[in-house]
């Protein structure tokens, strides 16, 4: 082992910290980092051009949405922008209707600490799929995708469904459209990685096979694997005692992640906490924790 | 284009030998010989076990990710960690004849790596901490 280490206590800055972007920026040094709360202080229409180029543009036609207006067929506009000026976040909603109570996309992006990029929130649901009331309890108070508080009937109407933990609807199946354009978006700002935190065992599963890598959690990811298999402590705790945590939930990442959100990491000690990942432009990590998994 | 393999793997102790197979079979398919595999493997390991041992130190182990790049003239061994950063500098020999009692704890592994490696180069990034290890081929011409 090394004798001697110099552990950096800081951050490494890799760019300057604009108040908004300027166009000197723009056409300096290329390789400079462009953060979010940059592009936020932008004029409205420029920072509408910038933040169009995160959404795929065949997410938008398919809902009849034109990709450049972001109005649907009668006009209306269903893409909902919010980007304020002094804030480094970024959210951006797309309804498959104007009316609709529901956004079937939604993504948030964020500046990090440091100087990178954090992806917040990723949603892509089926809008024509059944709707399951898992992000409110049964007293009307919002679950946060089931973080804070759980609605357990509709939890397991949700599971019986095929949903994994956290969904309201089936997924979009557009994860990899998604990442390949976030690939892209992130380049044009000179941003070389995207970080997260998967809000459950599922999502980490699908970030994984999207290039993901972990900075923290992978051998909790190991563990869980491990432990799912026969003889294991977590495949020992899928005794029936909850409708979440039947002893055939081991075989599939949605059944493990349901028993994960119903707490079955107790055995091990653990609780799903701290697991956060990373994604470089361009590169695919290689991680598979649940090799020849089901879905 | 090169020819590029990667591996990625938790960072902790078991992942040492997943590591070292991998080199091994790497190097056996393009022929290279023996010695230059050891060396290959024995810096890997200096590296990574320091990167498990404080890179990771306090917290869940993230990923460790080893890339191989073969070229007709060297390898490059690429070490990526998402742990805690660290600057590595040429050390100073350690003193292998000084009585035990005498030592300073550990000391080897540095001298190790710049002693077998041709060029050591260290990046910290948003895509994480490089360790990127250069190893000079020297092919024979069979007569």
């Amino acid at each position: 082992m090394f004798q001697r280490l110099r552990l950096r206590q800081q951050p490494l800055k890799v760019a300057p910290d604009p108040e908004e972007l300027s166009v000197g920026q723009l056409i300096g040094d290329y390789a400079l980092p462009i953060s979010i709360r940059g592009i936020n202080g932008l004029p409205a229409d420029a920072k509408r051009r910038i933040y169009r180029a995160l959404i795929p543009a065949s997410l938008l036609t398919r809902a009849n949405i034109n990709p450049i207006t972001w109005n649907g067929l009668d006009g209306n506009p269903q893409v909902i922008l919010a980007a304020e000026v002094d804030k480094g976040v970024v959210n951006l909603a797309i309804k498959d209707a104007p009316d609709a109570s529901d956004v079937f996309f939604n993504v948030e992006l964020a500046d990090n600490a440091f100087n990178g990029i954090d992806l917040n929130l990723l949603l892509l649901n089926d809008p024509a799929s059944p709707r399951f009331r898992t992000d409110y309890d049964d007293e009307g108070k919002p679950t946060y995708f089931g973080t804070v508080r759980r609605n357990l009937a509709e939890d397991e109407r949700a599971m019986r469904a095929g949903l994994a933990p956290g969904q309201i609807r089936a997924g979009l199946s557009a994860s990899q459209l998604f990442f390949q354009q976030l690939d892209t978006f992130l380049s044009f700002l000179s941003h070389h990685a995207v970080t997260l935190e998967p809000l459950t065992y599922a999502s980490a599963w699908v970030f994984e096979r999207r290039g993901f890598a972990y900075m923290r959690g992978h051998k909790l990811m190991d563990d869980i694997q491990r432990e799912f298999q026969p003889g294991g402590k977590l495949h020992a705790a899928l005794d029936g005692s909850t409708p979440f945590r039947q002893p055939d939930q081991w075989r599939t990442v949605r059944g493990r992640a349901w028993a994960i959100q119903d707490g079955i990491l107790s055995a091990l000690d653990t609780r799903w906490n701290d697991v956060r990942m990373v994604k470089q432009v361009g590169r695919h990590a290689g991680v598979n924790t649940f090799p020849d998994a089901i879905y | 284009m090169s020819d590029k393999l990667r591996i990625t793997r938790a960072a902790q102790l078991e992942t040492l030998a997943v590591f070292r197979d991998f080199i091994d079979a790497a190097c056996q398919r393009r022929g290279i010989d023996s010695a230059t595999c050891y060396d290959l493997k024995l810096a890997m390991d200096e590296a990574c076990t320091n990167v498990i041992t404080h890179g990771y130190a306090g917290m869940n182990p993230g990923s460790l990710i080893l890339d191989l790049e073969f070229a007709p003239q060297q390898v490059v061994v690429t070490i990526t960690d998402f742990g805690h950063p660290f600057e590595p500098y040429e050390p100073d020999a350690p003193d292998a004849r000084a009585g035990l009692e005498d030592r300073d704890t550990g000391g080897f592994g540095l001298f190790f790596i710049y002693k077998t490696m041709d060029h050591v180069d260290y990046q910290t990034t948003e895509e994480g901490n490089r360790l990127i290890l250069t190893k000079k081929l020297n092919w024979t011409v069979p007569a």
